[in-house]
């Protein structure tokens, strides 16, 4: 059975970042169903809240998606219905 | 000084004194450059051998592999060998020539974006848009590469951006990868404690013990705790073949001693390795009884497809020496491991006069030096070899595990001479996979490569056959290969010297002829079409159901 959570990550404002980490979440199984990314000021730190659906377990994404190089932190937050 | 003048200094002062490459427009800035430096550059003859070569030069070598190709198809022909590192964590740095930053996104000639293209199948990328960013991204793009994890990086870089002036700029010097941490004491003795109360442990190692160097440290813990040991396509060699306490490989193709003692084993001590489809069989049912200690420098590995009940994360062979304080009172358990293994053992003695693939491999290897290495393709050749040949090292074997990329033989043994010059290297293929790459005949011949080819041709697409003929009710569906060329023609064609073998009485001859050779040489080995490669688990059934050439019938309804 499928559940909702947010993951809020944050990633270097590096080429290509935003596209990376939104490509882990689909390719491992985890359904994007809203994204808010902002380029935050002054650093142009991208500040992502991604929400998904999965069956998978949202700590398994967010190990995943702390592997990458350009992603500086994640936190997965619960998604109340 | 120009970018590309720069680039070949980072790549110098990283160590690096050899790629593999096919240059092209948008890389020709570098291929000028090269000319000035120290750096040996070995042209093959299709840019996906030169991903596969730099493959193989890491795997054997544990050093990063560099490879070079051009913008466009020159960087799309590198996709296979790129994924294949990412499968099997092979420390690579891949750079690619780029169109101009100005001409990007226009479908300029050539233009491809490989930076998108790779996102998925590199462990990450960059795409410098300015020549002041190459230092510190050739510098982190190694970092990166061989730190944790290995895998590939890939440098996506603009024509400008390497004709761009860099007389200001220098290389970094390489960045320190320091080793992991040690685990929390309070989880090494909750692992040891799960040691002292197992009555059927068995240890399952994996191919990050090679890549962490800890083969040393997996020996003393072997055969300090005296745990029965299984060992998978990636981790042959950690124990050497033989080992008192080794049972063989587990999984698909896995022996039946190992795969007994996993199924029926209390207590799984997991070690760089991480559950993959073909060791496991149907999860589910895999290892039912077993409590699970998992030690992976990946966290991302720990708990992804079976719960830990200990997860160790920290430096492998630090963990391994402190899980070797414990001896298990197991001898029951150890002795009918033992003899099951016995009970088990391969039979050499197959009927008839044709070449017995299996017995012409375990000879094979037991006339090749003992430090040879062994490079293959995929496919049944592929299944004999972990079966059939001995290694003594995992860096002896290089067989792509998790992409099953055929063609990967040819040009990652290629890389495997360069890594090891004075080795013996051997190529052992099959008839699909040897065409896929066979234009590599001409850089064996070009740069005089002593690689020993062994092609097992059985006319097919052999474990394709043997899939049809088990699991589509024997509904061929174009796998025949019998217009295959003459081989040995093929290869004196390129200047390889070339030798058939069809009857077993000539076998060892014949081997030992082709391993005396003084330079590259191929063996062309006719065989059977219907041979199949056994023990074999039927994809998504229990280990516990092997099936065999005599039984297969009845284990498939069992």
């Amino acid at each position: 059975m499928s559940s909702r959570y947010r993951l809020d990550l944050v990633l270097r404002p590096a080429e290509g970042a935003l596209l990376r980490a939104l490509g882990v979440a689909t390719r491992r199984g985890y359904t994007p169903v809203a994204v808010d990314a902002v380029a935050s000021e002054p650093d142009g730190r991208w500040q992502v809240r991604l929400e998904i659906d999965s069956a998978r377990s949202p700590d398994q994404l967010a190990r995943q998606l702390e592997k990458l190089y350009d992603c500086l932190s994640v936190e997965v937050v619960p998604c109340t219905p | 000084m120009n970018g590309a003048e720069l680039t070949v200094c980072a790549l110098e002062a990283e160590g690096v004194d050899l790629i593999f490459g096919y240059p092209g427009g948008a890389i020709m800035p570098f291929y000028d450059a090269l000319l000035g430096g120290t750096i040996r550059h070995i042209l093959v003859r299709h840019e996906q051998a030169a991903a596969l070569a730099a493959n193989g030069y890491a795997r054997a070598s544990g050093k990063v592999g560099v490879c070079v190709a051009t913008s466009g198809p020159g960087a799309s022909n590198l996709v296979t060998g790129i994924a294949d590192a990412m499968l099997d964590s092979v420390p690579m740095v891949v750079i690619t020539g780029q169109v101009s930053t100005a001409l990007m996104g226009t479908d300029a000639f050539q233009e491809l974006d490989v930076f998108g293209m790779t996102m998925p199948i590199v462990k990450h990328s960059f795409l410098p848009r300015r020549v002041d960013e190459l230092p510190e991204m050739m510098r982190e793009a190694f970092r990166i590469a061989r730190s944790g994890r290995p895998g590939p990086v890939l440098i996506d870089l603009p024509k400008d951006v390497q004709t761009a002036p860099a007389d200001h700029l220098r290389p970094l010097a390489p960045a320190h990868v320091p080793r992991p941490a040690a685990d929390d004491p309070a989880d090494l003795e909750r692992a040891l404690q799960l040691m002292r109360n197992a009555q059927r442990p068995v240890v399952y190692g994996g191919g990050g013990i090679g890549m962490a160097c800890a083969v040393g440290e997996f020996r003393a813990f072997a055969e300090a705790t005296g745990i029965p040991t299984v060992l998978t396509l990636k981790g042959l060699g950690a124990l050497p073949a033989g080992h008192p306490e080794l049972l063989g490989m587990l999984g698909m193709h896995g022996a039946r001693s190992a795969n007994m003692a996993v199924q029926e084993s209390d207590l799984l001590i997991v070690v760089g390795a991480r559950f993959d489809d073909r060791a496991t069989g149907k999860l589910a049912e895999f290892a039912p009884h077993a409590k699970v200690i998992h030690l992976d420098i990946d966290a991302a590995e720990l708990g992804k497809l079976r719960r830990a009940e200990v997860a160790l994360q920290g430096d492998l062979g630090r963990n391994l020496t402190a899980l070797s304080a414990v001896r298990p009172a197991i001898e029951p358990w150890r002795a009918q491991c033992f003899e099951r293994r016995t009970r088990y053992a391969t039979r050499y003695d197959a009927p008839g006069r044709g070449v017995y693939a299996p017995a012409l491999l375990r000879k094979l290897s037991e006339l090749a030096p003992r430090d040879a290495i062994v490079s293959c393709d995929v496919g049944q050749h592929q299944m004999w070899v972990a079966q059939h040949c001995l290694f003594n090292h995992p860096t002896r074997h290089l067989s792509s595990g998790g992409l099953g990329t055929m063609g990967f033989g040819l040009p990652a043994g290629i890389g495997a001479h360069f890594a090891e010059p004075d080795t013996t290297v051997v190529v052992v293929s099959g008839d699909g996979s040897f065409m896929m790459n066979v234009q590599e005949l001409a850089t064996l011949v070009r740069y005089q490569v002593p690689v020993k080819i062994v092609l097992l041709d059985n006319q097919a697409l052999g474990m394709v056959r043997q899939w049809q003929e088990l699991f589509f009710a024997r509904r061929y569906s174009e796998i025949d290969l019998s217009d295959n060329p003459d081989f040995a023609a093929l290869a004196r064609a390129f200047g390889v010297p070339g030798y058939s073998l069809s009857l077993r009485e000539h076998g060892e001859d014949a081997l030992r002829q082709l391993l005396a050779a003084p330079g590259p040489a191929l063996l062309h080995v006719s065989i059977d079409t219907q041979a199949n490669v056994w023990p074999l688990v039927p994809p998504n059934h229990s280990n516990a159901s092997m099936m065999e050439p005599d039984t297969d019938e009845l284990a498939l309804s069992a």
